[in-house]
């Protein structure tokens, strides 16, 4: 779609592509400023169309240097040329099929080190490339100075200094765009073996390429298929034996060609560093950074959880969320007003009874589901996402990925593991669904029982937390008891399920304050979606147990389960939020909640029943996505492996607790 | 938008890959990330519809 066109001075292409000056593409990661620069350089009139086949638009606008008409071109945000998104995607293949005369990396001085990677590739890549440091501004009030004439010599390629919003360094980037001299050719390399296997794979390459033979071989490595389609295209028949000597290299390194790359590109980066970026002492006093250091030791990173774990789930959400807040609500604004409100008005309009059960009797949909949805879980989960929303938008999870990596190798899992762990404390069906994400299926099937067994969802948890708060030392068994099951679990399942660990790595993103109007946007949007979601379940899980008791087959399954309550020293009417448990893990919490307050639990009866029914078999929702994810034997082989070792660890507990009495 | 997790900034259209075939599909509107996965809560309508109006008044102040 074109928005603007002013007319240029020379011809465009149907496209709105100039064909008859000098094309230079703006290249560069997102909010570094290449749209200020791109504005700058051009003016306000500037083509903006979709690049042909996508939805992603690229601006094009034409400048006059010296006499020499430029078109310039302000490419979607990338961070390699490895591309994963449509954007980077479109990126690239500018940089690939139209040929620009002269590729300007615009790059944030404040974070040099983290992207200067992409400047080695385009430089590997044989483009002929301009470096140009933006924000500059910035960067110097932040205590940062760049040598940039020491940088220029190392990399062998222009670098600038600029910063684009107040106009600073752009008449001489435009005199260095205009001039000659764009080397093409870079000045380092890999290590030797890297350098060698790559040096083997370009040797079999005959054809003539846009980008250098070493960076195509890289992405064939990285098993970038748009590019073996190129290689493939122009080598022929000679592609067979490229394409078996790079699954030869890939196979050789195949649990960490990435890693592999990324480390040797660092080392490479910090090399030409040295000596020319300098931060100065304040910089190194900067709060976040400090903290995010912390973060990851474990000396200093598991207290930093602990902390964490007391102030925001047990006070906020344990003892205010689930304590003061459901008090309140399901105690006071339920119980006193709309439940008798309700009973009395349905009284008198349904004058059969157990019509009138389902809708405010003992599993009546307004009397226990509306009551559990809204009076018990809402506020819980308000708690629980407003916590959850602090951590994540301050940047701690990436850091807890790093901090649990080594404890999670042994387990048969890597710190990539944790995104589905976190998520399975918003909810488990969900983060079942992202155990796909991680790289074998080994990981998966553990990753998949592990949320199964000893992860509960966030109204769980908070239930549970408020119940055992109350008793003193409740709340430290279960929690040993949760952590000694997940450790020996997965230890166990590690064993049992062949494969390996395979490496991980990620960049860390900045630590920051988190922004309250971002903490409380997420929390609104997460509960929204919760509340969607748990409602319409409840009403049917409450209709369910309705005609279940009706049909008496609700106290048939309870007498069933009798002699196991039994087994585990609880009273028979626990096997109630048991059954509550399997249509919803917190719908069985919340059950749970309704026997204490009637008072037929004791401490010892209560912290058993709670350890149990967390273990316990996962939710209907959860069930069906294990099947469909892991498939039939799998999904039915965790749900009984993780019934026996719920009530199995029931049953221990007990015996532990009647024996020492600590309970 | 921005990876909550990994900081990986990507456009909302590029982020619903990954969730086709969940049963919570028609009610979940999280956005998984293209690079690391993880699901991150979109801007609700509200928020969005509050923001342009807060934007539209201040164009007329």
């Amino acid at each position: 779609m074109l928005k603007f066109r002013k007319k240029p001075s020379c011809t465009p292409a149907p496209d709105g592509t100039c064909t008859c000056c000098r094309k230079v593409a703006l290249v560069g990661n997102p909010n570094v400023g290449k749209s200020v620069l791109f504005n700058a350089l051009t003016g306000a009139y500037v083509t903006v169309s979709n690049y042909p086949g996508t939805s992603v638009e690229v601006s094009r606008g034409t400048v006059l240097v010296n006499g020499v008409q430029c078109e310039i071109v302000d490419t979607p945000g990338m961070y390699s040329i490895l591309p994963i998104t449509e954007e980077e995607r479109v990126a690239r293949e500018i940089l690939l099929h139209e040929s620009p005369d002269v590729v300007v990396h615009v790059l944030d001085a404040r974070n040099l080190e983290r992207m200067l990677s992409m400047t080695l590739q385009l430089i590997e890549a044989g483009l002929p490339v301009i470096l140009v440091i933006n924000i500059m501004d910035e960067a110097e009030r932040m205590g940062i100075s760049i040598d940039i004439p020491l940088l220029q010599e190392k990399l062998g390629i222009p670098v600038v200094g600029t910063a684009a919003a107040k106009k600073r360094g752009l008449q001489e980037l435009k005199e260095i765009i205009v001039g000659d001299g764009h080397s093409k050719n870079a000045v380092f390399g890999y290590g030797k073996r890297l350098e060698a296997d790559l040096l083997e794979i370009m040797s079999l390459m005959a054809g003539s390429y846009t980008i250098s033979k070493k960076s195509l071989v890289l992405l064939l490595l990285q098993r970038d298929e748009e590019v073996a389609a190129i290689v493939r295209e122009t080598e022929g028949a000679e592609f067979a034996a490229i394409e078996e000597k790079v699954r030869e290299k890939m196979f050789a390194r195949r649990a960490s060609f990435h890693l592999e790359l990324s480390l040797e590109r660092k080392a490479v980066v910090k090399g030409i560093l040295d000596g020319v970026f300098f931060a100065s002492a304040e910089r190194n006093q900067v709060m976040g950074e400090r903290l995010s250091g912390w973060a990851v030791r474990p000396l200093t990173g598991i207290p930093l959880l602990l902390a964490a774990l007391y102030f925001g789930l047990y006070k906020f959400v344990g003892e205010f969320g689930a304590g003061t807040l459901v008090d309140f609500l399901e105690g006071v604004v339920f119980e006193g007003y709309i439940s008798p409100w309700m009973v009395s008005l349905f009284n008198t309009i349904i004058p059969w009874e157990t019509l009138r059960d389902l809708f405010v009797g003992e599993y009546g949909i307004v009397t226990l589901g509306l009551r559990y949805a809204i009076g018990i879980i809402l506020p819980i989960v308000t708690t629980f996402f407003l916590f959850f929303s602090v951590l994540e938008d301050s940047g701690y999870f990436p850091r807890l990925a790093l901090l649990v990596d080594r404890l999670f190798k042994k387990i048969g899992l890597n710190g990539r593991a944790v995104i589905p762990m976190v998520l399975g404390f918003g909810c488990d069906t969900m983060a079942t669904m992202v155990t796909r994400t991680l790289e074998t299926v080994r990981g998966r099937i553990i990753a998949t029982l592990l949320l199964a067994l000893a992860i509960p969802c966030s109204a769980q948890l908070g239930v549970i937390l408020a119940l055992l708060a109350k008793i003193p030392g409740a709340l430290a068994v279960w929690s040993a008891s949760m952590i000694l099951v997940f450790l020996l679990v997965g230890l166990l399942a590690s064993r049992v399920v062949p494969g390996e660990s395979p490496m991980f790595y990620m960049e860390l993103p900045p630590m920051r304050l988190p922004q309250f109007s971002n903490v409380l946007t997420k929390t609104y949007s997460r509960v929204q979606w919760y509340l969607v979601e748990i409602i319409p379940l409840f009403i049917l899980a409450s209709f369910l147990l309705w005609l279940g008791k009706i049909t008496n087959f609700l106290q048939v399954v309870v007498s069933w389960m009798k002699p196991v309550m039994a087994l585990i020293g609880l009273p028979q009417e626990t096997a109630v939020a048991f059954i509550f448990g399997f249509f919803r893990r917190d719908y069985g919490a919340a059950g749970l909640y309704d026997l204490q307050t009637s008072g037929i639990l004791d401490a010892r009866q209560l912290t058993v029943a709670a350890v149990t029914l967390t273990l316990f078999v996962p939710c209907i929702a959860q069930f069906l996505i294990m099947l469909k994810e892991r498939g039939t034997k799998v999904a039915v082989s965790i749900a009984v492996l993780v019934s026996l070792v719920a009530f199995t660890s029931g049953y221990l507990l007990n015996e532990f607790l009647f024996l020492t009495g600590i309970l | 938008m921005k990876c909550c997790f990994c900081g990986y900034e990507f456009d909302e259209r590029e982020a619903d890959s990954g969730c086709r075939g969940c049963p919570l599909n028609s009610g979940c509107k999280m956005l998984k990330c293209p690079r690391c996965k993880y699901e991150n809560p979109p801007e609700p309508a509200l928020v969005r519809k509050i923001k342009k109006l807060c934007k539209n008044f201040g164009r007329l102040i």
